[in-house]
């Protein structure tokens, strides 16, 4: 096992010392899903303004039930963005990148790292809007916001070992990018992004036996209420190590056998 | 010194069955000799190989298609891992396979010249030294700061041809011998790839063309079924 571990520790070592190039292939995948647009990248942020907007209008209740509704979306929909993205695009990865992978020596960590980039690219540009909201709404900024930030840091250094786990499933079970891009749709309405907890069993369930809406919390609470909660980090933090474990079994394994199944 | 050499080189792969809802995946491999049953078939691209070559040697592989020849200069490479058996080399190992792998059309010419460097495992200070040579001897002007995708077919292969051959090989890897461009390229390039090719402290082309076989190489490895039948003076193997 210390031998599988070395092996995807060395991919993942080679992988860092190539950040250029896919840092630069991550900039230049951006620019090149919007080339020729008149707003370019900044669709990515009229996108987010528009679902944010859409269930803001919507969905407030203007009541005391939702207090602070619109903060409450922004930061949802910002990381379920996010984490939806990431997922679904990373289920197609190696085998969008078979050429590369055929033909080249690149890490696999390379394709990975290419694709977080890419997806905190297209996230910072909806932080934007984000932030933006945020200033707009009722909420008042403190010091707490700073655990915010952190998990963030969290969400992000999670991904590379979500992108890695799903690249795999989808190499090795084809089917699997339309059984997560159907279920990562349907998560949205399951995950509470726009919808708060209570009323009826099956809402509560929902809210609480869902592993994303700890990822959503862990933003969202410190900015809306100004409290850290604790136990959604320690459940994020164990879920990043376990994604992250699984992650390292399977590059290490799987990192010159996947070629073979593209 | 250059060198490199390979100990008894295998390489079995399973041939997996993707976990699908399809009914079969009737994928097939290109080469080697399929083993197994069921579930637990695997394929033998390569079995026993043994070789060594050192600086100044330029090994032809020959062998129908699906003998073993690209598989062999992939482990070599280092995109496959051998199952077994070794493979020693001393020295850095450039391959030229797929050179217009990774052209991003949006981007210019100059761009992609970066990009590629960068894949390439150029830093900033090699890909801004070989820029100006890259883009003299493709022939571009001033297109390379215009779009890939505007260039015309000939255009596309003269710089993807300038920029891979661009490198200083030790020991160059080739997966039959590459032109580019209108008849007046391609006696340029031709004479690039002998230039390349005496740079080099050792190649290994694959190629189906004896006549360049003959031209270009010292020894000859035939390959049948994965498995090495010849290996030695050229000479020897045309006799």
């Amino acid at each position: 096992m210390l031998n599988v571990f070395a092996s995807a520790l060395a991919d993942i070592r080679a992988g860092l010392r190539l950040r250029r190039v896919w840092m630069a292939l991550a900039h230049e995948d951006i620019g090149d899903q919007h080339r020729r647009t008149t707003l370019g990248p900044l669709w990515l942020l009229f996108n987010y303004l528009a679902f944010a907007g859409t269930f803001i209008f919507v969905f407030q209740r203007g009541d005391a039930s939702t207090p602070h509704y619109s903060a409450y979306v922004a930061t949802g929909l910002l990381v379920w963005f996010y984490m939806m993205e990431t997922l679904t695009q990373s289920v197609t990865l190696f085998v969008r990148e078979e050429n590369f992978i055929k033909g080249t020596t690149l890490p696999l960590s390379t394709y990975v790292m290419r694709m977080a980039t890419q997806s905190v690219m297209r996230a910072g540009y909806a932080m934007v809007g984000c932030l933006a909201i945020l200033a707009l709404s009722d909420v008042t900024f403190t010091a707490v916001w700073g655990w915010s930030v952190l998990a963030v840091i969290l969400i992000i250094l999670t991904a590379p070992a979500a992108i890695t786990l799903f690249a795999f499933l989808g190499a090795y079970f084809p089917d699997s990018q339309f059984l997560v891009s159907n279920l990562m749709r349907i998560g949205m309405f399951l995950t509470p992004v726009f919808w708060t907890p209570g009323g009826h069993g099956i809402r509560n369930a929902l809210y609480y036996y869902n592993p994303f809406t700890y990822f959503l919390e862990i933003v969202r609470i410190p900015i809306l209420t100004g409290n850290v909660p604790v136990r959604s980090f320690m459940l994020c933090a164990a879920i990043a190590c376990a994604l992250w474990v699984v992650a390292l079994v399977l590059l290490g394994r799987l990192r010159k056998q996947v070629v073979f199944v593209l | 010194m250059v060198s490199l050499s390979a100990e008894n080189l295998g390489l079995t792969y399973r041939l997996r069955q993707k976990f699908t809802f399809r009914p079969k995946d009737k994928r097939m491999p290109t080469g080697g000799r399929i083993g197994g049953k069921g579930r637990t078939r695997f394929v033998t691209a390569l079995d026993g190989i043994s070789f060594k070559l050192n600086a100044g040697d330029r090994l032809g592989l020959v062998g129908s298609n699906g003998a073993g020849k690209t598989t062999l200069l992939k482990v070599l490479y280092g995109i496959y891992e051998p199952s077994a058996g070794s493979v020693e080399i001393n020295g850095r190992v450039d391959a030229l396979f797929n050179i217009r792998l990774g052209f991003r059309p949006e981007a210019t010419g100059r761009r992609n010249i970066v990009l590629r460097g960068l894949i390439n495992g150029w830093n900033e200070n090699e890909i801004a030294a070989r820029m100006d040579e890259i883009i003299g001897f493709s022939e571009l002007g001033d297109f390379i700061d215009l779009p890939f995708k505007g260039y015309s077919q000939g255009m596309a292969a003269r710089l993807a041809f300038s920029i891979a051959t661009a490198m200083e090989p030790e020991i160059l890897l080739m997966d039959e011998w590459i032109g580019a461009g209108d008849p007046s390229f391609q006696d340029k390039a031709r004479a690039r790839m002998d230039e390349l090719a005496e740079k080099a402290g050792i190649i290994v082309l694959a190629s189906h063309n004896h006549t360049l076989l003959q031209k270009t190489c010292n020894k000859i490895m035939e390959l049948k079924g994965g498995k090495m039948v010849y290996f030695g003076p050229l000479n020897e193997y045309f006799k």
